[in-house]
């Protein structure tokens, strides 16, 4: 028989390393005279995006187009340290350097800006700078980056940005761990075949609060992509090891879920800005993940009565857990 | 990295001449999905390789008015969009449709699933529950083998060294008779079975099982049909007891043939649970 049900799932999660560990991001940007920019970090972008969250930080600030920024990253002999790509904290962490270096610059630009356009009034957008009550008044961005090169202006800035926190009481285990804290709240509604013990999951809501979602599309994204990982660590992944020695040899036999394993997931992006990160953003790389499996769980659990404690659910073990219980119940 | 020589056929006339000399020592390949991990993992080291894929009269569909012709090397592809097999034989396509994913689909062949006689292979029970028949030739030689026979053991065929299979033949199902197949995998695709089950199904006038073919596929280690469980249902009008009986059958059948395994806790009720379902589907469709 096939049963459906639905289960909700909420967490929190501390963002960065927190309990007193050192936590730093640092980045360094150069305007060339041609106005050209670069980015220098020495963060990994290893397909989350922070390398387009930082782009985008800077144009947003100098009023570039976020694809003209040459972006060097992940270079020991060129790049400043930004710690990890762990603990959800690249856009959190470093993307608040990335953005004091950028207003630094900024801020330079503009005095030279105010001289020279005799305005105070002034907006950076579209690779200009103009008045706002002037609009005719404005300067190209690159004839900017010349002027203050000419007048000896500084036209790199490097900053650091550092959220180590205290730590807890280590009698107590009180006190606040983390620089700050995100949710989600997942809900999932999954067919369970009484018969064979296989799960199809029907259909994924994550609402994930972010705080501020720089990239939309890329917050959706990396919700889509961590809400599949959930899926497979709810129903089919398992590595399984025999006095040691890992067993499961490959992807042939780890299961991860494909295309038609996952249902088109409803992505609720929640803005509840924090003051702490880049115009209000928390990351989002884990806790997109954390509530998915407990929500199918807790589905599986609605829809037959079966609590589910040791992962993966899949065929063997849910079918296990099902005549148990039916057993149980006879 | 292993070193082979490579032969691409023109024809099935130069196909055969070529295994005549070499066949000892020679894989055939046609869409590669099991030789070419095979050969990386050196689970084979063949001095030849003999490439089918480029034989015309290997591939494509024919219906004449009595059966049904498929060349090995078409893919399975072809067999799901193949009007004249979702017409004859929607098990088979059912079965092929179950296979991989769309690019193993496109690569992988009728021909291949049969002759690599994988225990796990999709197609086989279908196949097996629609009484194929193989056309085997070799230089001097045409024959004709049931399926059946054609297996002898996991991955071992008893085609000569010097024989090629150019054809499976399916014999058109009568008026009244169905097919189905049905695959238990652990995702939804590219995804091997944990079992799966092909039943050919004959009803006369008066809802009388007239004819009934059942075959598992990945619970034994050679797939075929499932006498006992048929002996149980034929020439009777199914209920429920019935299908229960049978079904009991069907997996005392199967654990006499494996023994009790430890993987028997699953695969003996869940056999019996897709058995009944998928026999009650047929009737009540």
């Amino acid at each position: 028989m096939k049963k459906r049900g639905i289960g909700v799932a909420s967490m929190f999660y501390g963002m960065g390393y927190g309990f007193s560990r050192q936590d730093i991001g640092s980045a360094e940007i150069e305007i060339c005279e041609d106005g050209s920019v670069t980015l220098r970090s020495g963060e990994v972008d290893y397909g989350q995006g922070s390398d387009t969250i930082f782009c985008q930080i800077v144009a947003e600030e100098l009023g570039i187009r976020y694809d003209s920024i040459q972006l060097i990253t992940a270079d020991t002999f060129t790049t400043p340290n930004a710690g990890p790509t762990s603990a959800s904290r690249l856009t959190y962490v470093t993307g608040n350097a990335v953005l004091k270096a950028a207003r630094a610059l900024r801020k330079n630009l503009q005095a030279i800006a105010e001289d020279f356009l005799d305005e105070t009034d002034l907006l950076f957008a579209d690779e200009e700078v103009f008045s706002e009550a002037h609009p005719d008044k404005r300067l190209s961005f690159s004839k900017l980056a010349k002027e203050g090169h000419l007048r000896g202006v500084p036209m790199m800035e490097a900053a650091w940005h550092d959220i180590t926190t205290g730590d807890v009481d280590p009698k107590t285990g009180q006190g606040n761990a983390y620089s700050n804290y995100s949710y989600a709240t997942h809900l999932a509604e999954v067919e369970v075949d009484t018969e064979t013990g296989k799960v199809e999951v029907l259909r994924l809501i994550a609402a994930n609060d972010v705080g501020k979602a720089i990239n939309p599309a890329s917050v959706e994204g990396q919700v889509e992509g961590a809400v599949a990982m959930g899926v497979g660590y709810a129903l089919t992944e398992e590595i399984k090891q025999e006095k040691g020695y890992v067993k499961t040899k490959n992807l042939g036999e780890y299961m991860i879920p494909t295309s038609l394993d996952i249902p088109e997931v409803e992505t609720h992006i929640v803005e509840v800005p924090i003051s702490s990160g880049p115009y209000g953003a928390k990351g989002v790389g884990e806790p997109a993940l954390i509530p998915t499996a407990p929500a199918i769980l807790n589905a599986i659990a609605n829809a037959i009565g079966v609590r589910v404690c040791e992962l993966p659910a899949n065929l063997e073990n849910l079918h296990r857990l099902i005549r148990e219980k039916e057993k149980g119940d006879a | 990295m292993q070193r082979f020589e490579f032969y691409s056929a023109q024809s099935i006339q130069d196909a055969l001449c070529y295994l005549s000399e070499r066949g000892d020592q020679c894989k055939v390949i046609a869409g590669g999905t099991d030789l070419i991990p095979a050969l990386r993992n050196e689970d084979l080291r063949p001095a030849y390789v003999l490439n089918i894929l480029e034989i015309d009269g290997l591939r494509g569909i024919r219906e004449s008015e009595e059966e049904v012709w498929i060349g090995p090397a078409t893919p399975f592809t072809d067999m799901v969009e193949s009007d004249v097999l979702n017409r004859c034989f929607p098990s088979l396509v059912a079965a092929a449709a179950s296979v991989g994913g769309p690019q193993i689909r496109n690569r992988g062949t009728l021909g291949g699933n049969i002759a690599n006689a994988s225990p796990a292979a999709d197609v086989l029970p279908a196949a097996l529950a629609l009484e194929s028949e193989l056309e085997l030739q070799s230089l001097h030689r045409r024959r004709l083998m049931g399926l059946e026979k054609a297996i002898e053991a996991p991955y071992r065929t008893c085609f000569g060294k010097d024989e090629l299979l150019t054809g499976i033949v399916i014999r058109k199902l009568k008026p009244g008779t169905r097919s189905a197949f049905e695959k238990l995998g652990r995702r939804n695709a590219m995804a091997r079975a944990r079992m799966n089950i092909s039943i050919t199904l004959g009803l006369g006038p008066d809802e009388t099982i007239s004819m009934i073919r059942i075959v598992p596929g990945a619970v034994m280690p050679v797939a075929r049909r499932m006498e006992k469980a048929e002996q149980a249902l034929l020439g009777k009008k199914a209920n429920e007891a019935l299908i229960e009986e049978a079904s009991g059958r069907l997996v005392d059948e199967m654990t006499e043939v494996t023994g009790h395994r430890w993987s028997a806790d699953y695969k003996v009720p869940v056999l019996r649970n897709i058995f009944r379902r998928i026999l009650m589907q047929m009737l009540t469709s």
